[in-house]
C-alpha cells in the first residue's frame, strides 16, 4: 500500500505494521528528520529495477523517480548554506544525465546506481548538519520487498 | 578565516551514541593526551611527532592558530574519543589546499564517526574557500580509505614502499584527493 505520509509504496502486509491511536497504520518514517526524501530513497533502493527479473518498464520508472528524488533534494538544499552537500547532489545530478535509459548506454544501471548512492549522501549531509545519525535504508528493509542484503562496512 | 560558530554541536552515531564536536581548546591537554595514550601502538606511526610525550601536546595547546591548523574534537561524556584536523597554509602556492587528518579512539572505530568528522572536515575546507583537501594513508588502512572514498576523495597518487614504521618496515603511501571545484557553490540543473 502507499503510506499516506510520505507517498511510499510500503509493504504494510508482509508484517505487522503500527498502528495509530484511529486504527491507521503509521508511516515507519514518522518522527524522523527529511521523512519525505528517506522514503523516496529507499522505494528507490529496495524498488524492482535492481533485481534480476527487472524490466525496461522498471527501470525507465526507476529512472525518473531517482530524477523527482534529486528534485526534492535539490528544493531542501536550496534553502541551506550547505556546500559540500551541493557537490555531492551535483555529483548525482551528473550521473543521473549519463545514465538515461533512453540512450541504450549499456552503463544506464551503473549510472543510476551511482546517482541514487550520491543521493544517499546529500540525504546524508542533511542529516549530520541536523546532528542525526546517517539514513540506513537496512533499517526500513522489512517494510519493502527486499531479499538482498548488500555488504556495508562504517569507519 | 573559518568561522565556528556551529560549536559546539552535538551528533548521534547510528547506534545511539551522544557526540559532541568542537574546536580543540589550551585547556584540553589533559583530555587530548589521554585519548592519544589510548591510541595503539601501531597507528602511532602515523604521527609526526612522539604523541605518548606530554609535552608534545601541551606546545600544539600552546600555540593553537586556527588559521593554520584547526583541530575538531569530538567528545563523548567528557572524554576524547576522535581528533581531526585541518591543517592549512596561509601563503605560499599551497594556500588553497588543506590537510586533513583524522584519529578515532579504538573502541569508537567502525561506528560512523570518523565518517561524521570526515564530513566535518569537507564543511570547513568549504567555508574555508579550499580548492583541494588532501589526506595521506598507509595502504593497510582499507576502512579509512574506503571512507575517505565513499566522501568524495579520489586516490590521487600511490608511492610503494614510500613510508616506515617504527620497526622499520616500508609501507605504501596512498593520496587522497577531494576537489573543491563551483558546483558546491553554483545552481544546479535539474532536469525537466
Amino acid at each position: 500500500m502507499t503510506c499516506t505520509a510520505c507517498g511510499a509504496d510500503l509493504a504494510f502486509d508482509s508484517h505487522r505494521a503500527k498502528k495509530g491511536p484511529d486504527g491507521k497504520e503509521l508511516c515507519p518514517y514518522r518522527g524522523r528528520a527529511y521523512p519525505n526524501l528517506r522514503a523516496a530513497h529507499d522505494l528507490i533502493y529496495f524498488g524492482k529495477w535492481r533485481k534480476m527479473d527487472s524490466t525496461t518498464t522498471d527501470i525507465r520508472r526507476a529512472y525518473h523517480q531517482i530524477g523527482r528524488h534529486l528534485k526534492a533534494i535539490g528544493e531542501v538544499l536550496a534553502t541551506k548554506d550547505l556546500p559540500a552537500a551541493r557537490r555531492d547532489l551535483a555529483k548525482a545530478v551528473e550521473a543521473f544525465q549519463a545514465g538515461d535509459p533512453s540512450g541504450e548506454s549499456p552503463d544506464t544501471l551503473r549510472f543510476m546506481d551511482h546517482a541514487l548512492s550520491y543521493a544517499h549522501m546529500t540525504i546524508d549531509d542533511l542529516l549530520h548538519e541536523e546532528g542525526q545519525p546517517p539514513h540506513d535504508p537496512m533499517e526500513f528493509s522489512e517494510w519493502y520487498d527486499a531479499a538482498e542484503v548488500p555488504f556495508k562496512e562504517e569507519w | 578565516m573559518i568561522t565556528l560558530e556551529r560549536y559546539p554541536r552535538g551528533i548521534t552515531l547510528r547506534d545511539g551514541a551522544r557526540i559532541t564536536l568542537r574546536p580543540m581548546v589550551r585547556e584540553d591537554v589533559n583530555l587530548l593526551w589521554d585519548f592519544f595514550r589510548r591510541i595503539p601502538p601501531e597507528d602511532k606511526m602515523y604521527f609526526r611527532e612522539d604523541i605518548t610525550r606530554k609535552e608534545v601536546v601541551e606546545r600544539w595547546a600552546e600555540h593553537l592558530e586556527y588559521d593554520s591548523v584547526l583541530p575538531i574534537l569530538s567528545l563523548e561524556e567528557g572524554r576524547v574519543v576522535g581528533d581531526a584536523t585541518l591543517h592549512r597554509n596561509r601563503n605560499g602556492w599551497k594556500q588553497r589546499v588543506g590537510t586533513v587528518r583524522i584519529q578515532i579512539a579504538p573502541d569508537f572505530r567502525h561506528r560512523g564517526l570518523g565518517t561524521a568528522m570526515l564530513r566535518e572536515m569537507r564543511h570547513l575546507g568549504e567555508k574555508a574557500a579550499l580548492h583541494y583537501l588532501l589526506a595521506e594513508a598507509i595502504e593497510e588502512q582499507q576502512a579509512a580509505i574506503r571512507a575517505f572514498e565513499k566522501m568524495g576523495f579520489e586516490r590521487a597518487a600511490f608511492f610503494r614502499n614510500f613510508v616506515n614504521d617504527q620497526e622499520g618496515r616500508l609501507h605504501n603511501l596512498v593520496v587522497l584527493l577531494y576537489s573543491m571545484g563551483d558546483s558546491g557553490r553554483g545552481t544546479l540543473s535539474f532536469p525537466p
